[in-house]
């Protein structure tokens, strides 16, 4: 078996675990000495929290060895983990956090104490971030940067081209009988919510009173019927995918299509014309009281120069951020986003926020309504 | 009568109670108490109501999934252990030489990872999956059976396929300590067919099969990846994907997910108690 497949079956999979030890390794093989650095008062340990293969262990490796530094990994299964561990007596012994972007904007919205300020003289390799990215809403406070990102993306519909031209317009329209046993979900409350509230033309899909929200999850039943079922991951979705269970991925990865193409399969994406979808983006920051903080600068910025950035979104099969890494990105890889959307601020991925409060607003239903919401969707 | 523990077996048993008690015991006791505690955004405030509790019992989703978590945890029992008990007569009695070598067969399925087991379901039960690809070779069918996979029978097909070689160990274990003897002299004294397994050899393997029913029955209800991974639309939440939900992601609540694992727990042990009565009385009937 394909060891990027075997990952696949023996892992809780998302989007950050395929091709581990592979692109990225044999890019930094060639490339990786010649970044090795030696800091001053580098070398002892780097405590890592965060998803599985951004700890970078392949692409950063030349890197840990020549600094005599030795990572600590702890990888996630959701988002709030580093958070909860750091609230459970982990503060003082977590240096790099990665986590995603709605994340992110959620704990410094809600004034959480987490993040470190970053100093940014301590990363020159930021400077070269596409401009969309120097200091996006969801890691940017009172000119105060708390995290720098590391790859991004978006979710699109993922398909058998022999079976359909592409998705409809809207989510909404996944509702006709035509759409029956072909259509596969991530088990995921918020992105899915989100769609179907995008599509109904909701102002701002991520802030809904109860009332949307139940119109929501109504106009969501009308599609329950054609879905085979609700992926674990974007990996088991992927494998539903080829094994040809379903033959409609909706807020699937584009990389899906390369995984697929290894096993002789082909798939195509696209997003609905006229709902789109939503973009995502991963970045590395630094927990309050790191206990490591000198190795947590220097690793953050190795990992931002070019040749670093562009190994480890081929190997996370995963848009870059360093806009002088994008050629150096595997070019299937890199074909499969588009990056007009970071080239200037006020991209999508900066405007778009999809993770609804963390706690019911006024009118406006918390993130705790709309888990009972899916659940209930689920089971209907 | 009491039963006085040989001398020093109080000794013996400290290592493994003292594990229990540290690594089972209390966080079990941390997990009871935090079940009464609120949550309030991304914090866990210490308190002391019974609304987890009250959610729990009065909300007709809870009661809906822990009523079809029971039914799955007994029909996959009620299933597995008589399959086992089955397995385990002929490893035997039947295929007595080659006991051993059945046995060590049927474990060989655990010495493969847990996720690589349901995925391998997936492979036999899928659209194009080895049973819809003979069926079809075979002419017995035109289309794949879509059904087959993603739905409650899936949940219940990959879970006794999961369960079978563990609740085959407990009765496989009490049926070796049986003596061929004792089913010749009751065959002897008339009992043959189902009356011989009634009276004579199941009263005797009852613990066995006890365990393998609480083995069975404890880990169908108390399993949340099955579902998730083959359930589908229609058959894809448990209880324990509930409990899992409330400790991980956006909208988490421990408190809740903790008072809904007690309740869960309790409903488990009840009606573990009243099954293995109901087996002892047709046992002795």
């Amino acid at each position: 078996m394909d060891d990027r497949i075997r990952t696949l079956y023996d892992a809780r999979l998302d989007r950050r675990t395929f091709l581990q030890g592979t692109a990225g390794a044999v890019a930094l093989s060639v490339l990786g000495p010649r970044l090795v650095t030696r800091g001053q008062s580098l070398g002892g340990q780097l405590n890592f929290i965060g998803y599985d293969g951004e700890d970078a262990r392949n692409v950063a490796k030349p890197f840990f060895e020549a600094n005599g530094i030795q990572v600590n990994p702890t990888f996630i299964a959701d988002a709030f983990e580093p958070l909860t561990r750091f609230q459970t007596g982990g503060r003082g012994q977590m240096d790099i956090v990665s986590d995603n972007k709605d994340f992110m904007r959620a704990v410094l919205d809600g004034g959480v104490e987490f993040f470190m300020p970053l100093d940014l003289t301590r990363i020159p390799n930021a400077a070269g971030l596409f401009e969309g990215l120097k200091t996006p809403s969801w890691l940017y406070r009172d000119g105060v940067t708390y995290g720098i990102p590391l790859i991004w993306g978006d979710e699109p519909c993922v398909f058998d081209p022999a079976v359909w031209d592409g998705p409809p317009a809207r989510y909404t329209d996944f509702a006709d009988p035509s759409w029956a046993g072909a259509l596969v979900l991530v088990d995921d409350p918020i992105a899915n919510t989100w769609l179907w509230a995008t599509s109904l033309g909701f102002e701002q899909p991520n802030r809904l009173t109860q009332a949307q929200l139940d119109q929501t999850i109504d106009e969501m039943l009308k599609t329950k019927p054609n879905v085979v079922t609700f992926a674990a991951t974007l990996g088991d979705q992927a494998d539903v995918l080829i094994r040809g269970d379903a033959t409609m991925a909706v807020g699937g990865w584009a990389y899906q299509i390369l995984i697929a193409r290894e096993k002789g399969v082909t798939l195509s994406s696209a997003s609905p014309a006229t709902d789109g979808t939503f973009f995502w983006s991963d970045a590395y920051s630094i927990a309050l009281d790191a206990p490591n903080l000198d190795n947590a600068y220097a690793f953050i910025d190795f990992m931002m120069s070019p040749e670093a950035n562009a190994a480890i979104a081929s190997e996370l099969g995963s848009a870059c951020t360093i806009e002088a890494a994008l050629p150096l990105v595997d070019p299937l890889v890199a074909a499969l986003y588009p990056y007009d959307e970071v080239r200037a601020p006020g991209g999508v991925l900066d405007t778009q926020v999809v993770s609804p409060p963390t706690e019911d607003d006024g009118d406006i239903v918390g993130v705790a309504r709309w888990q009972e919401a899916w659940q209930r969707f689920k089971l209907s | 009568m009491v039963t006085r523990l040989p001398a020093g077996s109080l000794r013996q048993l400290g290592p493994a109670t003292t594990f229990y008690a540290v690594f089972f015991g209390i966080p079990l006791m941390i997990l009871f108490v935090l079940s009464f505690w609120t949550q309030q955004g991304f914090e866990r405030v210490p308190d002391l109501t019974l609304r987890n509790y009250l959610d729990g019992l009065t909300d007709r989703l809870y009661l809906q999934v822990f009523l079809r978590t029971i039914l799955v945890g007994l029909v996959t029992s009620f299933i597995v252990v008589p399959l086992a008990y089955v397995m385990a007569y002929l490893m035997r009695f039947t295929f007595e030489r080659r006991g051993q070598l059945l046995l060590t067969l049927v474990l060989i399925s655990l010495f493969s990872g847990y996720l690589v087991r349901i995925y391998a379901w997936r492979t036999i039960l899928g659209t194009g999956g080895l049973l819809n690809t003979a069926l079809m070779h075979l002419g017995l069918i035109a289309e794949p059976i879509t059904a087959l996979i993603f739905s409650p029978w899936a949940v219940m097909i990959t879970l006794i396929g999961l369960l079978l070689p563990l609740a085959l160990l407990p009765i496989w274990s009490s049926m070796a300590n049986v003596s061929r003897d004792h089913l010749e002299a009751a065959r002897d004294l008339g009992a043959n067919g189902w009356r011989l397994h009634r009276t004579v050899l199941l009263p005797m393997v009852l613990p066995g099969v006890s365990t393998a029913f609480a083995i069975a029955f404890v880990l169908a209800a108390g399993d949340f990846v099955v579902p998730a991974m083959v359930g589908g639309t229609s058959g894809g939440t448990l209880v324990g994907n509930l409990i899992a939900n409330q400790f991980r992601g956006s909208g988490a609540d421990w408190p809740l997910g903790a008072a809904l694992a007690f309740m869960i727990m309790a409903l488990l042990v009840f009606v573990y108690l009243i099954s293995v009565r109901l087996l002892r009385s047709v046992a002795r009937w």
